[in-house]
């Protein structure tokens, strides 16, 4: 069925990039020529593997622009390559081995048009397991929503929870985010998906309009393959989390750690290596050097800066000249030996994001009296340091009225993903039943209703609770139903015996695992 | 595909495979045969090291009257899976069916042994019991069985009848009681009941 949009429709782009691929890559490219919605332009680039130009001549489509390069220089590069070919309001994404249903796009345009606040629209994608036989044709064994997350920007610095070939944003976001890291070769799509989030909202809709799929057993994929080498992998996450796009950021605020040491060393080495290796919320690393170390220095790290101090001004010289240079709107403060760990800096600092109280900072968790650190908003150290400069740090936040507290294990970040984890442990002890409750609680106070809901049917079905799980599943397969939700409920009608009901949800199950609902295909 | 894997829910590999055979479950409940064998072949080629479609491909056989497939489908089931209770009490039907009945009885026993609570394995233990005038451990199984689902009157009938060929007039009488107060239209219990009172009262007068 083709839409008649009674408005001017935005030009879409949707960019595919292919490589030795070419049994799966003509059914994703027969998806995108299939959507509901018409104004698109297709950039297809062939990555430098097997010839597909016969596939997509086969179409006859005006709208395909194909990049058929001879050279293999990997995904960032051939999504480089093609947003400069770009004319599109918009920009989806699709990999070659997926696909689309019918209303991907026109549904990501609708949201996108109608929700100007946020310039990145999402929606959900099945996961489908699939069976590799040898001439490479693909058996689908299970279709899962694996991962239905609503935005959470705070988790987005820290890992992707949004599927780049689910997501569409408008193109002019390039210029802020800067193009594809062609430096990485693992987690490209979350590099770029966390520099949207300094930018834009992502809107979340509730909506299954594709599969992406997940040959069982060992897998073959490049990305797969390359995560394996766990030293590269470490490599490419500590490179996505220390990039900074050019400022403004509209949606994050600055975070500046200020380094007390008094002596570049090991010690200092080691510290500043494991602040890189530890800290997800994007930050600048000032570090106070003499002249004469800091003509000689030279680093890599590009969010690291050395600001010259003399070695006779006091430390709270030191410091005051060192804040004068830092830009961020937060301002940690950590002294040499201070020990740091997983989530050191962003426990207290979302805390101190979330609060909406002045003058306040929070002590990081490990100090003590005689070696502590905080984090504060700038202007509220910048006024402290002002009225009261030959006072110490300490004293002069206490003279301005600063109170100093730990964050509280309510104000901690990531709750969601703790009370998810304990959940999955309940699960794994067999203790379905404490599992459904801890979703249910979730879905009540962390959004993400239907995600945990789905969750919480599937713990109570397997604690004995059929009828609530049914009852739930009946609820979800009202709003979104999935495969899981309906077969869960059809297993409870067969065993009240309500043969009619029970076959008329396994149908409609069965047809979207046969992908039967997208008779093209 | 980048995405955070520890929030990724335990994914299920073998949901198509279920729908298939919840499918040929429902088509079998309702008497369709044809759709019900049709489900049940193809649940067993997208995972052939299961039992559970090979059973239901017997049971499929047994209502078609087709004993060799039945038998066949069963044995198929045991093999792929020895502790399926209900392959067992397959074996046992058809062999039933057959006028087999020590090697039902031996296969009902099996069965019970896997799974106490298999209805069909209890029932076929009584029949085939009756069939060869020997009782010996069906009472026990039966007892078992209503220890785990009290109120079930299919069985309670047997386990009474039992009682009154073993001579446990007042144990019988109460099991039949106990049917009547949850059923109480229940006429074989009735009967029954009234043909003990009826022993008792001309006893008394001899």
């Amino acid at each position: 069925m083709k839409r008649d949009y009674k408005k001017i429709e935005p030009l879409v782009n949707v960019i595919i990039p292919t490589f030795n691929r070419p049994q799966y890559f003509q059914k994703a490219l027969k998806s995108i020529l299939n959507q509901s919605y018409e104004n698109m332009q297709i950039i297809v680039v062939n990555d430098g593997g097997q010839d597909v130009s016969d596939i997509v001549e086969s179409f006859c489509d005006s709208r395909i622009l194909f990049i058929n390069r001879k050279e293999n220089y990997g995904k960032a590069f051939s999504l480089n390559e093609a947003l400069k070919y770009a004319q599109g309001k918009y920009v989806a994404y699709l990999d070659d081995d997926d696909m689309f249903y019918p209303e991907h796009i026109e549904t990501l345009v609708d949201t996108l048009e109608n929700r100007t606040d946020c310039q990145v629209a999402y929606s959900d994608l099945y996961k489908a397991y699939c069976k590799v036989s040898q001439d490479g044709s693909r058996q689908v064994l299970s279709k899962t929503v694996e991962v239905s997350r609503d935005f959470d920007r705070f988790f987005m610095l820290h890992f992707n929870h949004v599927l780049h070939v689910s997501l569409m944003h408008r193109r002019d976001l390039i210029e802020k985010t800067g193009p594809y890291n062609e430096n990485l070769n693992v987690l490209i799509d979350w590099d770029m998906t966390r520099r949207l989030a300094f930018f834009t909202d992502f809107y979340h809709v509730y909506k299954i309009t594709g599969e992406y799929y997940h040959p069982m057993g060992d897998c073959d994929r490049i990305s797969v393959q390359q995560r394996k080498n766990k030293q590269n992998y470490v490599r490419n996450v500590v490179e996505i989390r220390a990039s900074r796009p050019e400022k403004p950021w509209p949606k994050i605020k600055d975070l500046s750690i200020i380094f007390m040491t008094n002596r570049l060393d090991r010690q200092t080495g080691q510290t500043i290596g494991a602040i890189r290796q530890h800290t997800f919320y994007p930050y600048k690393l000032y570090l106070p050097v003499s002249q004469k170390d800091f003509n000689g220095i030279s680093t890599d790290m590009k969010n690291l800066v050395f600001v010259s101090v003399s070695p006779e001004r006091s430390q709270e010289e030191q410091l005051d000249l060192l804040l004068m240079q830092s830009e961020g709107e937060y301002i940690a403060i950590i002294p040499r030996e201070y020990p740091i760990r997983d989530r050191w800096i962003e426990n207290p600092l979302y805390a101190l994001i979330n609060n909406r109280g002045d003058r306040i900072g929070y002590l990081l968790e490990d100090s003590t009296d005689s070696m502590w650190g905080v984090v504060l908003k700038k202007e509220d150290i910048s006024k402290a340091r002002k009225m009261f400069p030959h006072l110490s740090l300490l004293d002069s936040l206490n003279a301005s009225g600063i109170k100093l507290k730990k964050p509280e294990f309510e104000e901690l970040p990531l709750q969601f993903d703790n009370m998810i984890q304990q959940a999955f442990n309940a699960q794994n002890d067999g203790n379905w039943m404490h599992a459904a409750q801890i979703y249910e609680y979730i879905a009540e106070n962390h959004n993400n209703e239907l995600w945990m809901k789905s969750l919480s049917a599937n713990a109570l079905y397997k604690a004995g609770n059929k009828q609530l799980a049914a009852c739930l599943c009946h609820e979800i397969n009202q709003q979104r139903p999935t495969v899981s939700t309906l077969l869960l409920e059809a297993k409870v009608k067969r065993e009240e015996k309500k043969y009619d009901e029970a076959v008329e949800l396994l149908t409609i199950a069965e047809r979207t695992i046969d992908g039967m609902e997208y008779l093209w295909t | 595909m980048d995405i955070a894997r520890k929030n990724a829910s335990q994914h299920d590999s073998t949901q198509h495979y279920e729908i298939l055979q919840e499918l040929g479950d429902c088509y079998c409940s309702m008497g369709d045969y044809e759709k019900a064998r049709k489900y049940y072949e193809n649940a067993a080629v997208l995972e052939p090291d299961e039992a559970a479609p090979y059973v239901g491909l017997g049971v499929v056989a047994l209502q078609n009257n087709q004993m060799d497939d039945a038998h066949a489908a069963f044995k198929v089931a045991c093999r792929l899976d020895n502790t399926c209770a209900k392959a067992y009490s397959g074996l046992g039907m058809v062999a039933q069916q057959n006028n087999d009945y020590r090697y039902a009885f031996d296969m009902y026993l099996k069965s019970l042994e896997l799974d106490s609570e298999n209805l069909i394995g209890i029932l076929g233990l009584f029949q085939t019991s009756c069939q060869m005038g020997s009782f010996e451990q069906v009472t026990h199984y039966l007892e078992m069985y209503l220890d785990m689902h009290p109120g079930d009157t299919s069985v309670m009938y047997p386990l009474a009848a039992l009682y009154m060929k073993d001579g446990k007039i007042e144990a019988s009488q109460n099991v039949l009681r106990d049917i009547l107060v949850l059923d109480p239209k229940n006429k074989d219990a009735a009967n029954l009941l009234e043909e003990i009172e009826h022993n008792l009262a001309q006893a008394q007068n001899v």
